[in-house]
């Protein structure tokens, strides 16, 4: 862990709870409350590092992440924050010249 | 407004097949069930690889994911509406003939693909992740098992509840019907009647000598033909000094509770979902390549690309064809023995399956 740096609030708390012993009253929270229920590496990196191993095509991939809200900083969560991302847009494959970039309401 | 569900259409001819020359002549089979976007449920006939049946989920939300058939085949149980609602199908009629809104007002309620349906067909049990929607706060709630019957109709409340563990994803009920399995971080069952915990055993806290913590994506509650559930679970193994990452192959029967890991290759090709075969000597998993998993050997038998990724794999009944679903809108058609495509079912409107369970319910 002393390796990692903390890069935002939550990762200054996990810090700071496994130095108590506390992790898992920071990582267990994954009612959906927000979004992500998982804390995988990221959208655009396989678990070598690359991107061979990603699905392929990525449309194919895309609505099976908005809608668990699986990656919510990289593909907008159709789970709670934007629902009618895929309206009207049933093909990721098809529709995807249609799908908005997303901005959080302020 | 609710909208009435009906059913579309029947499509069986006008569904677009490609049959390739070495498909078998059609024989009696299975349905299978998938579902897409925005707001359809799709009964295939897998003797005639084309679309039985389409019908429309009232107030889908464009967002459809875990399938759980009746154990009479006669209904779909689907979760909709952003992980909010449980919708009964008709598979005859289309009609909606069960209901749950999970969420009230002042509480959002998600269900994170997990439920199960009681062997008798008559109680659903299902995930429910309550969050309290305050004026200045989200306050999160207590995760619980909530209990519907499958006769209360389209305003069903749940009739018992009892508490959960969190991060769970997937629910088996055991053919029993007296306990039901909950798969998360940890493999967990419980007593249907009375809520309680009767064992925990390791997934994240396995015990395999010389292997890292495992993760896996257990999402799609398939357990046909075999009553055996079967994921792919990714972890470091040490051997001889040098650790690699191992793919391995998760087996939980419901049937006999046995639980068992085992390597079958390094981590190359394989994350999504597995089934396994009548015969059990074979088991078949699906990413961007089709898998064949030999099980007595605990290696890679077979592996073959596929045109693009797929989620969800499973088998027929009698084991002669492999089908492949979720992600976009092809239902795909494989030879077992040899891992080459005997045809290719594009879903009418092409909407992404995304999620969906892919579920086979066995021709009577």
């Amino acid at each position: 862990m002393s390796e990692l740096k903390p890069t935002n609030k939550k990762a200054e708390l996990l810090l700071k709870s496994a130095a108590e012993g506390q992790v898992d009253e920071v990582v267990a929270m994954d009612s959906v409350a927000g979004c992500a229920t998982t804390f995988d590496p990221g959208w655009e990196v396989d678990a070598f590092g690359g991107v061979a191993s990603l699905c392929q095509p990525m449309e194919a991939d895309l609505y099976g992440c908005s809608d668990p809200c699986w990656w919510p900083a990289q593909v907008p969560d159709t789970l709670n924050t934007y629902p009618n991302w895929t309206d009207g847009k049933p093909s990721a494959q098809n529709d995807w010249r249609e799908l908005d970039a997303v901005f959080p309401k302020k | 407004m609710r909208m009435t569900t009906r059913g579309l259409l029947a499509v069986a001819l006008v569904a677009v097949t490609t049959a390739f020359a070495i498909a078998p002549p059609a024989r009696a089979g299975d349905l299978l069930l998938t579902a897409a976007k925005p707001d359809r449920l799709y009964v295939i006939d897998t003797a005639t690889r084309s679309v039985r049946s389409e019908f429309r989920i009232p107030n889908a939300g464009a967002h459809i994911t875990t399938i759980v058939p009746s154990p009479d085949g006669k209904v779909a149980y689907v979760l909709v509406n952003r992980m909010e609602s449980i919708s009964g199908i008709n598979l005859k009629t289309g009609r909606e003939v069960f209901r749950a809104d999970l969420s009230v007002p002042g509480e959002r309620v998600k269900d994170f693909c997990a439920f199960t349906i009681t062997p008798d067909g008559k109680e659903l049990i299902v995930y429910e992740l309550p969050t309290k929607l305050l004026p200045n706060e989200y306050r999160v709630e207590e995760p619980r098992f909530a209990v519907f019957r499958t006769n209360a109709g389209l305003k069903a409340k749940s009739i018992r509840a009892y508490s959960a563990p969190r991060r769970l994803h997937l629910m088996l009920m055991r053919p029993s019907g007296k306990s039901f399995y909950a798969i998360g971080v940890d493999l967990y069952e419980y007593d249907v009647a009375s809520g309680k915990l009767l064992n925990t055993r390791g997934i994240q806290k396995w015990d395999l000598v010389a292997h890292s913590q495992p993760d896996l994506l257990a999402f799609w509650p398939v357990t046909e033909p075999t009553g055996v559930f079967t994921s792919p679970v990714i972890s470091d193994a040490t051997a001889g000094g040098i650790t690699a990452m191992k793919t391995g192959l998760m087996s939980l029967d419901v049937v006999s509770g046995a639980l068992d890991f085992a390597d079958f290759e390094d981590t190359s090709a394989l994350i999504f979902s597995t089934v396994l075969a009548p015969d059990r000597k074979f088991a078949y998993g699906v990413y961007s390549t089709l898998t064949k998993i030999d099980i007595e050997h605990h290696s890679l038998a077979q592996r073959v690309p596929l045109d693009h990724t797929f989620y969800s794999v499973n088998i027929a009944t009698d084991g002669h064809e492999i089908y492949m679903g979720g992600a976009m809108c092809d239902v795909a058609f494989y030879d077992p023995q040899t891992l080459q495509k005997r045809a290719n079912l594009k879903l009418p409107g092409c909407g992404d399956q995304s999620l969906a369970s892919l579920r086979v319910i066995p021709a009577r």
